[in-house]
């Protein structure tokens, strides 16, 4: 079952491969792939710098202090995770356009212009900083209340101040969430469509999407993906080994409550402050802008609202189909870790890029079955297939994580007790990764909510997406019509990402749940 | 354990029933009183819904469609085969429609209809597409600095005069790749390539945003004269923005000639598919769209200009559609957009 839901996943991988391999090269200068490929890894290199700073300070603050608001911080500050990125840079290029409302305002009244570019690589490093932070925070904040008290108490009683010992004994420590998280962002960041589009900025993707529709060459498309298909199995490996670093807890240790600082006058400010200005820039002025923009013009409820429902039943669907998918890969992980790897590359491939992979197997299923096409089910099913195919890895890691919870002791007793391997993992390992399913679940279905290209190209007749509507309105430049469905977006996010958020924050073994 | 098999189990009990639906569904085409018609695509107006409103009050065919980039919906028109459930094919650019052409996913709709009521040169020669409106890709410019007889011709957009003063959206996009196509038919590869790159010196800052953010520089002062389709500018002169109304009082449009030929214009059109499962209720609806309400509302909703030689626009779009129009045949845009991407590509037009 394992081998099944590993070819799954891999198909539309191949698919890419396959079109790669077909004739037909476009005339693009060889100048310009460089330059996508420089974009590209500068991109990625900014927002792995930028997001490793930010979210390793707030993590460490919200972690290991006491300050005014820490409480709220704590599961606030991964909140821009139920923004999709592309609402950020809508939000954000609007607001410094330099004949935006803001700029025309200040020329003349304040005589003086921001030198802000939005459009442009640092301002999209801006933009997907703030849209991919969270994935650090998040990272670094479950190392750092996972961390075992004793290492730091004794560098304390060896005379480290508190500062020596968070960069000396935790931060090494938690050296592999820090990969584990920026490698995510990174992953995301490459993956990104929507928002690099649209702040003109040409990277790979950007590349791949042009050599495919201007040139009309999917071979030339699939040829820009597998860099980027290589790039992200580096990733995934980095990712991986991020995760390994976690075993070094010791596991029969008592567990202590983690001593906090309590932070007093000018560095409690600095604290909030920093924290406030974060939340700030990342998700309080973009949203409230697109809100600002979009409560100017009335929207198309029907439409919205039927869009609405659309994005919810693909969620569900998808998150179902992926948790089932990566749990029976996860389970048949011990033997073929392999299929697990593999499997997981669909997460850094560009969404257009696992819609070109996917054509192949869906002319399959479209030649066979004449009828079908037109049916709902048939592309619903479909959409299921890419998103699982694209997912799987966000899903497989918490799986992963959950199900190494249970020792080898656990399954052999099991089996000694007279059940089958499947019997054992039924009764066992699932119920025991009871939580870490329910939160893969949840982070596939936020991310199928903000999922924009495969949706795009694979979806059956009328029927769109949140995610769909909100880019087919800003591309027609009616951003204000383009706000609703992205902030609807948030709304439904957000449920699953605090629940997420604060179910971090009691994962510390022994404490209260 | 009891709750998850039995999870288990529904999901995929709701997966196979969903596929039955599906199965269903796609035999049923009499789905309407008078059936079906699958649309696919390409223009994102939401004006269209009105047309298909109006389509669907008229005959009692139930419309149905999938929306998406044209290139995108050819990639899966060419994926599905002759399986394709597409009745209509609609793209809002000539070009994209000679890339569906030559990848074989139309065919001629023998329709004397179409053929008297839509020019011969908006339309292609063997009546696989058709335009039904048209665009202007022309100039919108700041009145108090540039003078009209300055770019009464699209070549002298590339001159020294406007060095720092041009703002165009990006080279990749469709619009200008038919503005290159154009050229190149009318000058020859050399001059056209000469064009190109005179206007890629004259950028006033790398190609950012769409045509509307090129008007709005211009009224910013980041640059003096804008490319942009028609309908952007007659759309922020008569729409809700109070900004954008402002903004299109303050600059004029005006319409640059093609070697004293008029104006470059585009289409948007459609045409049948080459498998349609629906082939009647296509052509009526491509019948449909050369009709006087169509045309009205097409020309009312986004301002675009009539493609039918008799069709009366509408009171905002009136003012501007007198122009001269170049009465080159769309048809060409698409043979040489590949041509014009590499030009555009060699000369670092982003």
């Amino acid at each position: 079952m394992a081998i099944g839901a590993a070819v799954v996943a891999l198909a539309p991988l191949a698919g890419v491969v396959w079109a790669a391999m077909q004739p037909g090269m476009a005339d693009i200068a060889a100048k310009d792939i460089a330059r996508y490929a420089v974009t590209s890894g500068v991109l990625a290199l900014g927002v792995a710098a930028t997001t490793a700073v930010v979210g390793s300070v707030a993590a460490w603050l919200t972690a290991m202090h006491r300050f005014p608001g820490r409480d709220v911080f704590a599961w606030a500050l991964a909140l821009p995770l139920a923004a999709p990125a592309f609402a950020l840079a809508y939000a954000y290029a609007q607001l410094f356009d330099v004949a935006g409302p803001l700029r025309m305002w200040m020329r003349p009244s304040l005589g003086w212009d921001l030198p802000i570019q939005m459009r442009s690589v640092p301002g999209a490093i801006f933009v997907l900083t703030c849209a991919f932070y969270p994935y650090v925070f998040l990272a670094m904040r479950a190392a750092f209340l996972n961390q075992s008290v004793h290492p730091l108490e004794a560098a304390r009683t060896l005379g480290c101040s508190a500062w020596q010992a968070f960069v000396q004994i935790a931060l090494p420590l938690a050296r592999p969430a820090l990969a584990a998280g920026m490698a995510l962002a990174v992953m995301e960041t490459l993956a990104d469509y929507g928002a690099v589009q649209f702040l003109s900025v040409q990277t790979l993707t950007t590349g791949v999407v042009r050599a495919w529709s201007v040139y009309g060459s999917p071979a030339s498309a699939a040829r820009f993906a597998l860099p980027l298909l290589a790039t992200a199995a580096v990733l995934l490996w980095l990712e991986r080994w991020g995760r390994k670093g976690r075993s070094f807890e010791s596991s029969h240790a008592r567990y202590r409550p983690l001593q906090s600082e309590a932070l007093t006058g000018w560095r409690a400010v600095a604290a909030t402050g920093f924290c406030l200005i974060l939340l700030t820039l990342a998700l309080i002025l973009p949203v409230g802008f697109l809100l600002m923009r979009s409560l100017e013009i009335t929207p198309d409820w029907s439409r919205l609202l039927s869009a609405g429902g659309r994005s919810l039943i693909m969620g569900g669907l998808g998150a179902g189909a992926t948790v089932i998918l990566a749990t029976l890969l996860a389970l048949g992980a011990a033997r073929l870790p392999v299929t697990a790897r593999i499997a997981s590359l669909g997460y850094a491939t560009p969404g257009a890029v696992m819609a070109i992979g996917l054509l192949a197997p869906a002319a399959v299923l479209w030649r066979l079955s004449p009828g079908a096409t037109s049916g709902i089910g048939v592309g619903v099913a479909l959409l299921t297939y890419a998103y699982a195919a694209r997912l799987m890895a966000a899903a497989l890691e918490p799986i992963e994580a959950g199900f190494s919870k249970v020792t080898p002791a656990m399954i052999g007793a099991a089996r000694s007790l007279g059940r089958s391997e499947t019997g054992a993992a039924l009764a066992i390992q699932l119920p025991i990764a009871r939580g870490a399913l329910l939160t893969a679940a949840l982070i596939v279905f936020i991310d199928v909510l903000k999922e924009l290209p495969a949706t795009l190209i694979l979806r059956p007749f009328d029927f769109d997406t949140l995610a769909v509507l909100a880019s087919n309105y800003a591309n027609d430049e009616r951003l204000p019509q383009a706000g609703w469905p992205s902030l609807m977006i948030i709304v439904l996010a957000l449920p699953g990402v605090i629940w997420l958020t604060r179910k971090i924050a009691a994962s510390r073994p022994g404490a209260p749940r | 354990m009891k709750l998850r098999i039995v999870t288990l189990a529904a999901v995929a009990l709701s997966a196979l029933s969903l596929a039955a639906c599906g199965q269903k569904e796609g035999s049923a085409d009499k789905a309407g009183e008078a059936g079906v018609l699958n649309l696919y695509t390409a223009r994102h107006y939401d004006a269209d819904q009105k047309l298909y409103d109006l389509f669907a009050q008229k005959t009692g065919i139930d419309v149905k469609r999938i929306e998406g980039k044209p290139d995108e919906l050819i990639a899966r028109m060419k994926a599905e085969g002759a399986n394709s459930p597409a009745d209509v094919f609609i793209a809002a650019d000539a070009g994209a429609l000679w890339r569906a052409q030559d990848a074989g996913l139309f065919q001629a709709a023998d329709s004397d209809r179409l053929n008297q009521t839509i020019p011969a040169n908006l339309r292609a020669p063997d009546g696989q597409w058709f335009g039904f409106s048209r665009r202007a890709r022309v100039v919108a410019y700041d009145p108090a600095k540039v003078k009209p007889e300055e770019i009464d011709d699209y070549a002298k957009l590339a001159t020294p005069r406007f060095k720092g003063k041009l703002c165009v959206r990006s080279g990749d996009n469709v619009y200008n790749l038919s503005l290159v196509g154009a050229l190149i038919e009318a000058w020859g590869p050399e001059r056209a390539q000469q064009w190109v790159e005179g206007v890629v010196a004259n950028l006033a800052r790398p190609p950012e945003g769409g045509d509307r953010d090129q008007i709005r520089a211009v009224a910013a002062g980041v640059c003096e004269v804008a490319l942009t389709n028609s309908y952007y500018f007659i759309r922020m002169a008569s729409g809700d923005d109070a900004g954008d109304r402002q903004i299109a009082q303050k600059l004029t449009l005006g319409f640059p000639s093609l070697d004293g030929q008029g104006s470059h214009v585009n289409i948007s059109g459609g045409g049948l598919a080459a498998h349609a499962p629906n082939r009647e209720n296509a052509v009526k609806f491509l019948e449909f769209l050369a009709s006087p309400e169509a045309q009205a509302i097409v020309t009312q909703s986004n301002f675009e200009f009539p493609a039918v030689a008799d069709a009366a626009p509408a009171e905002a779009v009136a003012p501007y559609a007198g122009f001269k129009a170049n009465p080159m045949s769309v048809a060409r845009y698409g043979v040489l957009q590949a041509q014009a991407q590499s030009m555009i590509s060699a000369a670092g037009w982003r």
